[in-house]
C-alpha cells in the first residue's frame, strides 16, 4: 500500500509540472500587455515599454518558462501579484481556506442530502417517493445556481433578515453560498446514487442476503450500500475537486474573497503570477483529493486494495 | 413416499398449490409460472427439470418469498410448509424462516457472494441471525462450516475474489446449510462448475442432506444430475408442470411428448449416431402463451383440440401425472 502511495506522489509531481507548463503557455499567448494594464491607458509608450522589459516580459518564451518553473518548483516562490504587489503565496494562503470551507461544506451537504435521496428513490422504485426524489433532482439540475443564490438572498436576507447577504466574517455568511453551491451536486449525486443502488439491489448477492433472512434495512445498509458507494466516491471526489476551483460565480455573488475570485480578477487584469499560482495550488489540491478518493476505494473494496498491493 | 397431488386430508411437508407468478414490466405480463402444484415429503428430493426460462427459479424464489416485487407479482396460489401458510405470513415471520428453515443455493457462485464482505462473515451472518449466539461463537461455527465443505477455516477472513469458482460454490453451500435447514432449494447448484467439481459438490450436498434428513428441491436442466439425486421429478415447461412422478416413472416411462423429446435429445454412447435429436422449435414467448397446451406448437401429435381450453392433469399410474390430451394415441403407436 505504501509503495502505491509513493508511486502516486511521484506521478503527482509530473501532473503538476504539466499543468504549470500549460497554464504558463495559455497566459503567454493571450493577447494583451500587462504593463499597459498596470500603468493605465494614459501612460506613455516609453513608460509601458520600460516596465514591460523590467518585468522580464520581453524575454523569449522558453527563457520565461524556465524562470517560472525554477522559481515555482525549485525556490517555491510564486512571485508577486502585478496588481497588489503582495506575494501570491501570501494572498493564496489567506484566500484558499475560504474556498476550502465552501467546498468542504458543500461536499458534506451534497453527501448528506444526495445519497439519502438516491437511496429512498431506489428502494421505493416506481412509488411516490421515487417520483418526489426525481422531481427534486430535476429542479436542482435545471435551476441556475446564481439565480437560486439571489432568490435565497432575497428570501433569507432581505425578507427575513436572518442571514447576511454578502461578505465573510461569521459562519452565517457561509450558509447561503454553501446551499446554492450544493444544489447541483445534490441533484447529480441523487440521480447517480439511485441508479447505482438499483443496479446493486438487483444483483445476485443481494438476493443471497435476502434468502438468508436479512431484514430490508440491513440488506440496504450492509449489503447494498458498500457496493453502491464505489462509483459514488469518484463522483463525490469530482464534486469536491471542482468546487475547489469552480466557485467563482458563488464567490462573485457573495463577494467572498476566495481563490476563485482571485483568479478570475487575475485573468481580467492579465496578472500572470496570480493566475499561475492559483492554478498550481488548485492542481496540487486536486491531485491530493484524487489520491484520497483512490485510497478510500481501497478501504471500501478489497479487490481494489489487492490490486494496489500488487497481489 | 409417493408423490400424490390429489391426496387431500394428509398434511404434506411442503405443498405448493396453483402457484401463479407474473413479471409485469410496462403493463406487459410475462407469465413465468402458471398454476404450478406439487408436494414434497420430509427427507425427499424433488427434481424440477426444464429449459432455461421455464420458471423453475421463480418457483423457488416464490417459496422463499424473495421474488423481486416489482416487477414480480404473486397472482394466485398458496404455499404450505411444515404447518404454516407461507403466502399469508407477514414479512417479519418470513425473515425467521428464510435461511433457517428454508435455505437456497444459488446458480452462479461467481455473483452470489457479496464482493466486499469476507466469506466467513457472510456465513456467520446467517448463524447470528437465527441463533442467539455470541459473535465469537457464530464465527467459530462459520469456521466449522467452512471446514465441513472442505475449505480450511484459516481462510475465514478472505474475500470472494480470492476463491475459485468451485470454492465459491462450496461457500454458498456452507451458507445455505449453516442453520440446518429443513428444506433446501438448490437452484442449478452445479451448472457453473466443471464436471469433476460437479460430482464433488453433488456428493457433498447429498451427504449433508442425508445426515440431517433435509428435504430438497433440486432445480436443474441436467437429467444426469436428476438420475443421481432425486426421488421424484417434475418436468416444467412454460411455467407449468407438464409431467410429474417418481424418478422411475419419468425415466422409464416418459409420457408427455416434451419429456420424450428431452430424453431423445440426449446422445447415446453405445449408438453410432451422427446427429443429435433436438426438439424442433423454441419455447413459447411467456408474454404470449399459446391457447391450450403450451407445447402444442412444437408437438408432433398436436391436433386442434390441443389448442383450446385447459389441458387436464391425468393420473396414468398412481403418482404419475401427465398433462396431455394425446395419451391414448401415443400408446397406440
Amino acid at each position: 500500500m505504501w509503495r502505491y502511495i509513493l508511486k502516486r506522489l511521484v506521478m503527482m509531481i509530473f501532473v503538476v509540472l504539466g499543468v504549470a507548463i500549460v497554464i504558463f503557455s495559455i497566459m503567454y499567448f493571450i493577447p494583451g500587455n500587462p504593463a499597459q494594464i498596470i500603468l493605465g491607458s494614459n501612460a506613455s509608450e516609453e513608460a509601458v515599454q520600460e516596465l514591460y522589459a523590467s518585468m522580464g516580459l520581453d524575454q523569449p518564451y522558453l527563457t520565461q518558462l524556465g524562470t517560472f518553473l525554477s522559481d515555482t518548483f525549485l525556490h517555491f516562490d510564486l512571485g508577486n501579484s502585478y496588481q497588489s504587489k503582495i506575494a501570491v503565496a501570501t494572498e493564496i494562503a489567506e484566500r484558499f481556506p475560504r474556498t476550502l470551507i465552501i467546498a468542504a461544506c458543500s461536499l458534506i451537504v451534497t453527501t448528506a442530502v444526495g445519497i439519502p435521496l438516491g437511496i429512498v428513490a431506489a428502494t421505493h422504485q416506481g412509488k411516490w417517493q421515487d417520483n418526489v426524489a426525481t422531481l427534486i433532482s430535476m429542479l436542482g439540475l435545471s435551476l441556475p445556481g446564481f439565480w437560486l443564490a439571489l432568490m435565497l438572498v432575497n428570501w433569507l436576507s432581505v425578507g427575513l433578515g436572518i442571514l447576511p447577504a454578502y461578505g465573510v466574517g461569521t459562519w452565517k455568511h457561509y450558509v447561503i453560498p454553501i446551499i446554492s453551491n450544493s444544489v447541483i451536486g445534490i441533484a447529480n449525486i441523487g440521480r447517480q446514487c439511485r441508479v447505482d443502488v438499483l443496479e446493486v439491489i438487483h444483483s445476485d448477492y443481494v438476493t443471497t442476503a435476502r434468502a438468508k433472512g436479512v431484514s430490508n434495512h440491513n440488506v440496504t445498509f450492509k449489503h447494498v450500500m458498500p457496493n453502491a458507494l464505489i462509483p459514488l466516491i469518484t463522483s463525490l471526489g469530482s464534486v469536491f475537486a471542482s468546487s475547489l476551483g469552480g466557485t467563482v460565480v458563488i464567490e462573485s455573488i457573495f463577494v467572498i474573497p476566495g481563490i476563485g475570485l482571485y483568479m478570475s480578477n487575475g485573468i481580467l487584469n492579465l496578472d500572470y503570477p496570480a493566475v499561475r499560482g492559483g492554478v498550481v495550488v488548485i492542481a496540487i489540491a486536486f491531485s491530493f483529493v484524487m489520491l484520497a478518493v483512490d485510497l478510500i476505494y481501497a478501504y471500501v473494496d478489497p479487490r481494489i486494495k489487492a490490486q494496489y498491493e500488487g497481489k | 413416499m409417493e408423490h400424490k397431488i390429489e391426496q387431500k386430508n394428509q398434511e404434506h411437508f411442503l405443498e405448493v398449490k396453483d402457484l401463479t407468478v407474473y413479471y409485469t414490466v410496462s403493463k406487459v405480463d410475462t407469465k413465468a409460472v402458471n398454476g404450478v402444484s406439487f408436494t414434497l415429503e420430509k427427507g425427499q428430493t424433488l427434481g424440477l427439470v426444464g429449459e432455461t426460462g421455464a420458471g423453475k427459479t421463480t418457483i423457488a424464489k416464490a417459496i422463499l418469498g424473495i421474488l423481486p416485487v416489482p416487477p414480480a407479482r404473486l397472482i394466485n396460489g398458496s404455499i404450505r410448509f411444515d404447518g404454516q401458510t407461507l403466502t399469508e405470513l407477514p414479512e417479519s415471520e418470513m425473515l425467521k424462516i428464510r435461511g433457517d428453515k428454508i435455505a437456497m443455493i444459488f446458480q452462479d457462485p461467481m455473483t452470489a457472494l457479496n464482493p466486499v464482505i469476507t466469506v466467513g462473515d457472510q456465513i456467520s451472518e446467517v448463524i447470528s441471525l437465527h441463533n442467539s449466539v455470541s459473535k465469537a461463537e457464530a464465527k467459530k461455527q462459520a469456521g466449522e462450516m467452512l471446514e465441513m465443505v472442505g475449505i480450511p477455516a484459516s481462510r475465514y477472513g478472505e474475500y470472494p475474489h480470492q476463491f475459485s469458482g468451485g470454492m465459491k460454490q462450496r461457500v454458498v453451500i456452507a451458507m445455505a446449510l449453516a442453520c440446518d435447514p429443513d428444506l433446501l432449494l438448490a437452484d442449478e447448484p452445479t451448472t457453473a462448475l466443471d464436471v469433476t467439481i460437479q460430482a464433488q459438490v453433488l456428493d457433498m450436498i447429498r451427504n449433508l442432506q442425508q445426515k440431517n434428513n433435509t428435504s430438497m428441491i433440486l432445480i436443474t436442466h441436467d437429467l444426469g444430475v436428476v438420475a443421481q439425486t432425486c426421488d421424484n421429478v417434475a418436468v416444467v415447461y412454460a411455467g407449468e408442470i407438464i409431467e410429474s412422478g417418481t424418478k422411475e416413472d419419468i425415466f422409464d416411462h416418459p409420457t408427455h411428448p416434451y419429456t420424450v423429446g428431452l430424453f431423445g435429445a440426449i446422445p447415446k454412447l453405445d449408438d453410432d449416431e451422427e446427429w443429435l435429436h433436438p426438439i424442433e422449435g423454441l419455447p413459447p414467448d411467456p408474454t404470449q402463451l399459446p391457447e391450450g397446451c403450451a407445447f402444442s406448437p412444437r408437438c408432433p401429435y398436436a391436433g386442434p383440440e390441443c389448442r383450446q381450453g385447459s389441458i387436464p392433469n391425468t393420473e396414468l399410474t398412481p403418482g404419475h401425472f401427465c398433462r396431455c390430451l394425446k395419451l391414448e394415441k401415443k400408446e397406440e403407436q
